[in-house]
């Protein structure tokens, strides 16, 4: 074989292998955004041709699903996460980014490690903990748990995007006059931006699709989207179609929010390496 | 406008000096320039005027001052950074208009004052861009022109030029001669380049190891330098230093060869000391007409000179001759001093015997 036939050779296998990826990624995210629009009876034929319906999506948000509910908790407990992790993260993030602290690597270590430990293992401590403290079941509680969650991350993640703000800047900022707030808000923060914004998107994506700590520490009124998904295992069976029209309500945000973090993701990564 | 005092300013990081005691007046307009090697404490001292670095020990005062305590935003100074520190998120007539917006000038005032700042360093047109639009030496201009925007009583360069290409770098050398002559406010710039130090200064402060070795007008650092780190820090090619003992009157070198010592120098017999002679200080003429006879290592034309490398004994010699000199390796030369600018330093301590 010749170097050339070698290289063709290669690149088709490269594609073969691309489109095999490409396939087992999208299969079943392919199937669930057509169940979604099929009726129950045609949901395990694989049929590509079908009358396609808009019932299911109706149906999940009537009686007695009400998934309308559980979009609002999702949305609300998602956001307000975002919105305290943020600034609390930042304000983490800077200090470790800029001030020599006492054990600042073993505090770093220690933020990180929380997240190794297993979440079935705290679980129960929670649950008895909101218990006692009449959380059980609450928005609150599930914004508290979420945010113990997203916050190690978020703290190294923005530190990573305030290392890559030349120090020089803040210093110049400094020096014409700023005090170490006024830095923070007029150079850092618009500097950090992209940054921050790939953070928040992030963190909503985890709290957005948390399943193990809403799926204990909720019964009724504070239920989260992925574990409303569970009610439509019913007494008639899995209820695909339905589940498919929920998982795709479930999925539409991240997509546009997967498509803005895109460009932010890009352009937070290259901040740094770019004067 | 104001003078700057240091009065036994000591950084110190752990068992590390930075700077070790040194005190420093700078006069009110004067143009002082820190210049040393990389890591002897230049870039620290000024840090500490900005207020960037808190000194371990000592004061600093701006005027009758003393700022030790007070914050960058109250000490009144402009600083130029090395990388020019501006502000990517701002267009240009943002970066030069911030320090009157953080200091609450009225808006009204700002338009004209930042129009006028931009003019002085030829910014007009590029006002409307972003930094990460603009080349290395309009990123300078814009360090430069917000920091000339007010009128501080304190300008702080850290290494402004070292950033350019070469032919930048002396255009807008000769660019800081002039605003600073224009403007006259108390100037402290770092540079370890010796053109610049020597072309801009009033004063030089020649810093090594956290220490100043000598202060003083860049026509003395040159012509009378008090050691042999000044002597070999300006100049370049740099001093000539020829390791060797006196013995009546003589200087010898360690090979032996000799060069008789003009009155003026010290005569007493001693061993360990170097003679220090500059490039330019040496002349090249035919065999016998000079001190002392040698042959052609190497012929080097820059283009305004010819720079003759010879070896006497262990040791290289360079001098500078005028560029129509043709010499070729190997040719047998002689080589005569300038008297009048030899130099006698102490081997083991450096410092210059008179």
């Amino acid at each position: 074989m010749n170097a050339r036939t070698r290289k063709r050779v290669l690149a088709v296998l490269q594609n073969v292998a691309i489109l095999l990826f490409i396939a087992t990624m999208l299969v079943p995210i392919v199937w669930i955004a057509l169940a979604a629009f099929k009726q129950h009876v045609d949901v395990y034929q694989l049929k590509l041709v079908f009358t396609p319906t808009l019932d299911n999506f109706s149906r999940v948000f009537a009686a007695p699903y009400f998934l309308g509910d559980k979009l609002i908790n999702s949305t609300i407990v998602a956001t307000i996460t975002v919105l305290i992790a943020i600034p609390i993260a930042t304000g983490a993030a800077y200090a470790f980014s800029r001030f020599r602290l006492r054990g600042q690597t073993l505090l770093l270590v220690i933020i990180l490690a929380t997240q190794f430990v297993p979440a079935v293992v705290i679980v129960l401590p929670f649950f008895l903990m909101f218990r006692d403290l009449g959380l059980l079941d609450t928005r609150t509680g599930l914004v508290i748990v979420n945010l113990a969650i997203v916050m190690p991350f978020a703290v190294w993640m923005i530190k990573g995007f305030i290392d890559g703000i030349p120090i020089d800047t803040e210093e110049a900022a400094l020096v014409d006059g700023s005090s170490r707030l006024q830095v923070i808000r007029n150079i850092v923060l618009p500097m950090a931006a992209p940054g921050l914004v790939t953070a928040g998107i992030f963190c909503f994506i985890i709290a957005w699709n948390e399943f193990l700590f809403a799926l204990i520490l909720t019964s009724k009124n504070a239920v989260t989207l992925p574990i409303g998904l569970a009610l439509f295992k019913a007494e008639e069976g899995d209820l695909w179609n339905l589940m498919a029209a929920a998982g795709i309500i479930i999925m539409v945000p991240m997509f546009v929010l997967a498509l803005i973090i895109r460009r932010h993701f890009v352009q937070g990564m290259t901040m740094g390496a770019v004067r | 406008m104001a003078s700057v005092t240091l009065r036994n300013v000591t950084k110190a990081w752990g068992p590390v000096k930075g700077v070790d005691d040194q005190s420093l007046q700078i006069a009110d307009r004067e143009f002082l320039v820190l210049l040393g090697p990389s890591g002897c404490g230049k870039t620290t001292t000024m840090r500490m005027i900005a207020g960037l670095e808190e000194p371990s020990s000592g004061d600093i005062l701006i005027g009758e001052h003393r700022v030790n305590d007070e914050l960058p935003k109250d000490r009144d100074i402009a600083m130029v950074f090395q990388n020019y520190g501006l502000y990517p998120h701002m267009s240009v007539r943002g970066n030069i208009a911030y320090p009157l917006k953080v200091r609450g000038v009225a808006s009204a005032d700002i338009g004209p004052r930042v129009e006028a700042a931009a003019r002085q360093v030829e910014l007009t047109e590029l006002l409307d861009r972003k930094p990460k639009a603009l080349s290395g030496g309009q990123r300078q201009r814009v360090a430069l022109a917000r920091a000339i925007v007010r009128t501080p009583q304190v300008f702080l360069m850290d290494e402004p030029l070292s950033n350019l290409d070469a032919k930048l770098r002396v255009s807008m050398r000769a660019e800081l001669k002039n605003l600073s002559h224009r403007l006259k406010v108390t100037t402290v710039y770092v540079t370890h380049d010796q053109i610049e130090a020597m072309t801009l200064a009033d004063r030089v402060a020649v810093m090594s190891e956290g220490r100043i070795l000598q202060l003083g007008t860049p026509e003395t650092i040159y012509n009378d330098p008090a050691s042999v780190f000044v002597a070999s820090f300006i100049g370049s090619p740099a001093m000539n230093l020829i390791e060797g003992h006196l013995r009546d009157g003589v200087f010898h070198t360690t090979e032996g060869a000799l060069m008789r010592l003009p009155p003026g120098l010290p005569r007493q017999d001693r061993g360990d000391v170097v003679l220090g002679v500059r490039p330019e200080d040496i002349s090249v003429g035919a065999p016998g007409e000079g001190d002392v006879d040698v042959t052609v290592f190497a012929v080097e034309n820059t283009g305004d000179s010819v720079l003759t490398t010879i070896r006497l004994g262990a040791e290289r010699i360079v001098a500078r001759g005028d560029r129509y000199q043709k010499n070729a390796i190997d040719d047998r030369i002689s080589l005569r001093c300038d008297p009048a600018h030899l130099y006698l330093f102490d081997r083991s301590s450096g410092e210059r015997l008179r």
